[in-house]
């Protein structure tokens, strides 16, 4: 019994897409190469295959189709009905048949064309019976393309049925349209049906589920009805005519005294009277509903007369259920759902009749005949015959009594959120039940942290005593400890500060530029002293150093003087004659002479003119000369060797065409 | 609301800051900020970074067993509310404070205990060895030989006077 695999359906192709699942299917799961030179055989295979494929495809996706859909004389009468009136029988069925032709169609055309591709003679005869045979299928699946579309819609919405289980315990609430049906079943299960003022709000079934003595019951609500003849009735109401015809279900029929609706009772006990041959068999309870507007017993005399009527015919099913006779209030009950007065009370009578109707019917039925042996109530034999009645103790009996009038007037947390402004508004004091030594305490913020420590951390029962304990070690501690060191040590005097700190200064001085010197000493070329730019070593400045250390430097600014080499000293090689000149002349005539020195010395002076140099006079001469040493001069300084050394090692430096500037434009390089 | 303890360097983490890294075995190691939490994935052991407390205690820089610390221990079975109790543990944990903050400061004095004549010793001796970078020794030398001729002059004179 297929109940709810309605929403297992496979989804159906329109059309043109089936066309096209089906096509693309046979091009890609078949073999795609063939040639006319290939022997006859293997040509005849080839598209007898292709067609045989494509007719089993159609024929399995066809079928698929047919067998999912549910056959209307399978199910249980109630869908079957539903769906008839829904969407019609006789159309389902026709569709359902088209589509079973439809597949005949297609074996037929496929056998056909096999037999004749058995005697094509060329590729080109065998492809165009193939071509043939493939269209016509595809036609035959065009026209039942409507077919598919509506299967399509009903397959949509039969998934979005609710699902009805038609053996189970239900309820059925069914009355005039705006009654207040759907609030019922809004207050007593978790459906959210919609509820508006106008009539056929509700279009179709809905359920809900709720739960009474352990058991799940289904509740389920119908469109409205109205008072009408059975064959001029609409689809929504058809719907619940059909729940109500085909379900066992307990029946709560509901009645708006207050007219609200727009229905008067006089209409609504007509429509009751017309349907009450459904009512056959099931436990039916009528409900006046939206006492809030109007009680029970404020209604007049004919509208008294018309509800008395149908008390009697509700009680009328219930003897003849064959219970006991139980009051009539059963049958008759009112309530409001709007102030939920009396909303429990109809849902616990509608399950309760429903039960015992049932549990009646099964114990009447052969099934309950094997389970019964599985039931034993077992009953303690009496040993004597006195008689035993239950002992309640007073004091319980009266607690209980208290119980209950108090239970009617507690205040609910709920209902004093409601009192203070809802539920933005008042936040409820979770502390108001704390069990504490003095209750002035219950509604203290304690500090969680303070100081940077957790307070938590430190709470203890005796921190008093220990932190006594901790003040007394403070304080013998702080006693004691007080000496103060004597300096042993005496410290430096005044300037011996002042050197010691000159100390330190040149000391950081000279690390730092070793440091400078260490980590570019292999990137610097070394040049000769001659060429030494910033005129760091000369014999004025190591005086002033020495000096500057107390010694008296002129002696070593002599001796430096008269050991370097100069032009002057040259020339005048027999010259004066101090102590310190003759080491040194010893000394230079040692060494040999260089050939500059020697040319410089067979040279005649600058300034005398030599005729075929091409001078104007002497003091050009000595202008060009001056200019001429200019230039060697600078290119010496650079270490260049001389006037064709243009040698660039970095022509463009990374550093002076690259990067970003921290402040300022890159625009110029 | 707890603050807790960076597992690196030990410092409070406050609500907000910092991140949690929950280990597979279920260890849950908090960091204070970004600098120890990449230190943490670089696998570095606190004990020998030197800025961490955990460096600090070990190497005894900072004071490591006192009677102030055993006030502070994490409670896992929470006690009843009592306001008292409460005021006296707020005002406890004031003085608390103070006494845990004047035993580290005498700590501190008796690790520098030394120090201040230490250093003068070694001022003193670097003064006297590296005078020479500002007064050579040369000239050093001469002053004082200059005191010494005079000096030897006058017991000449004297030794003269003596032997006649």
């Amino acid at each position: 019994m297929v109940q709810y695999n309605f929403k297992k359906i496979t989804k159906v192709p329109t059309g043109k897409d089936f066309v096209d699942i089906v096509l693309s299917r046979t091009q890609r799961q078949t073999p795609t190469v063939v040639h006319k030179g290939y022997a006859i055989n293997r040509i005849r295979q080839f598209y007898m295959r292709k067609v045989k494929f494509t007719q089993t495809n159609f024929h399995e996706k066809l079928s698929t189709i047919i067998e999912d859909f549910p056959r209307l004389d399978d199910i249980h009468p109630f869908y079957g009905d539903l769906l008839h009136v829904l969407y019609n029988k006789d159309h389902y069925k026709l569709a359902l048949g088209q589509i079973n032709t439809a597949r005949n169609l297609i074996g037929k055309i496929a056998k056909d064309y096999v037999k004749l591709l058995k005697y094509g003679d060329s590729l080109y005869r065998c492809k165009a019976l193939k071509v043939a045979a493939l269209g016509r299928m595809c036609t035959v699946t065009k026209r039942i393309g409507p077919s598919l579309a509506y299967l399509d819609q009903i397959r949509q919405h039969m998934a979005r049925l609710p699902s009805i289980d038609p053996n189970t315990r239900t309820i059925l609430i069914c009355g005039y349209p705006n009654v207040g049906k759907s609030s019922f079943i809004n207050k007593i299960t978790r459906a959210d049906v919609d509820v508006q003022p106008y009539a056929f709000t509700t279009k179709s079934l809905f359920v809900g589920h709720t739960d009474y003595k352990y058991l799940r019951y289904q509740v389920i609500d119908t469109p409205g009805i109205l008072d009408r003849p059975f064959e001029d009735r609409n689809i929504i109401e058809m719907c619940s005519i059909t729940a109500l015809a085909h379900l066992r279900a307990a029946v709560l029929f509901f009645l708006d005294i207050s007219g609200s609706c727009g229905y008067t009772i006089a209409q609504q006990s007509a429509l009751f009277h017309s349907i009450k041959s459904l009512f056959m068999n099931k436990p039916l309870i009528i409900v006046c509903n939206k006492t809030d507007l109007q009680s029970l017993a404020g209604i007049s005399e004919d509208d008294k007369k018309l509800v008395e009527e149908m008390r009697s015919e509700a009680l009328k099913t219930l003897i003849g259920q064959g219970g006991e006779p139980r009051e009539g209030a059963e049958v008759l009950l009112t309530m409001s759902t709007l102030t939920e007065e009396g909303v429990i009370a109809v849902k616990n009578a509608a399950c309760e009749r429903l039960l015992d109707q049932r549990v009646e019917i099964k114990m009447k039925s052969k099934k309950i005949n094997e389970c019964l042996n599985r039931f034993h109530v077992a009953v303690p034999k009496p040993r004597d015959q006195k008689e035993r009645p239950v002992c309640i103790p007073q004091a319980v009996l009266e607690a209980k009594a208290k119980e209950a009038a108090a239970k009617e007037s507690k205040k609910l947390e709920r209902d004093l959120e409601e009192e203070n402004g809802g539920a933005g508004v008042y936040s409820a004091s979770l502390k108001k039940h704390y069990l504490l030594a003095d209750d002035e305490w219950k509604e203290d913020n304690m500090p969680e942290i303070l100081d940077g420590h957790n307070v938590y951390d430190f709470v203890d029962p005796d921190i008093l005593q220990r932190l006594e304990e901790l003040e007394k070690e403070e304080g013998l501690l702080q006693e004691v400890g007080e000496e103060d060191e004597e300096m042993d040590v005496e410290d430096l005097t005044p300037q011996q500060q002042k050197e010691l700190a000159e100390i330190r200064k040149k000391k950081s001085l000279l690390i730092r530029e070793h440091r400078i010197k260490k980590s570019t000493a292999e990137s610097r070329p070394i040049v000769p002293r001659k060429f030494d730019k910033d005129k760091r070593f000369t014999s004025e400045r190591m005086g002033r150093q020495l000096s500057s250390l107390g010694l008296d430097p002129s002696k070593a600014i002599e001796r430096a003087r008269s050991k370097s080499r100069g032009r002057k000293r040259e020339r005048s090689s027999n010259g004066d004659m101090d102590v310190d000149d003759g080491g040194s002349n010893k000394k230079m005539r040692a060494r040999s002479l260089s050939m500059a020195e020697s040319r410089s010395r067979s040279r005649p002076p600058t300034n005398v003119l030599v005729p075929g140099e091409g001078y104007k006079d002497s003091a050009q001469k000595i202008k060009a000369y001056k200019l001429g040493r200019n230039s060697v001069f600078k290119r010496n300084k650079d270490a260049k060797k001389g006037e064709g050394d243009r040698v660039i090692p970095n022509l463009k430096p990374k550093h002076l065409y690259s990067g970003k500037r921290s402040n300022g434009k890159t625009t110029r390089r | 609301m707890r603050l807790e303890k960076c597992w690196f360097c030990s410092s409070t983490v406050y609500p907000g800051h910092g991140i949690q890294f929950v280990r597979n075995d279920a260890k849950i190691f908090r960091f204070c900020r970004s600098k120890c939490h990449k230190n943490f994935k670089m696998k570095r052991n606190p004990r020998k970074v030197k800025w961490t407390k955990a460096y600090r205690r070990l190497h005894g820089k900072d004071m490591t067993q006192d009677a102030t610390f055993e006030f502070e221990r994490k409670r896992n079975r929470p006690e009843r509310y009592d306001r008292n109790l409460t005021e006296n543990t707020l005002k406890a944990i004031k003085t608390i404070d103070k006494v845990r903050s004047r035993r580290e400061e005498t700590h501190h004095k008796n690790r520098m205990k030394g120090k201040v004549a230490k250093e003068r010793k070694e001022a003193r001796k670097e003064h006297d060895q590296q005078l020479h970078m500002l007064i050579a020794p040369g000239a050093m030398v001469k002053d004082t030989s200059a005191a010494k001729v005079t000096v030897k002059v006058q017991h000449e004179s004297d030794e003269n006077r003596m032997e006649e």
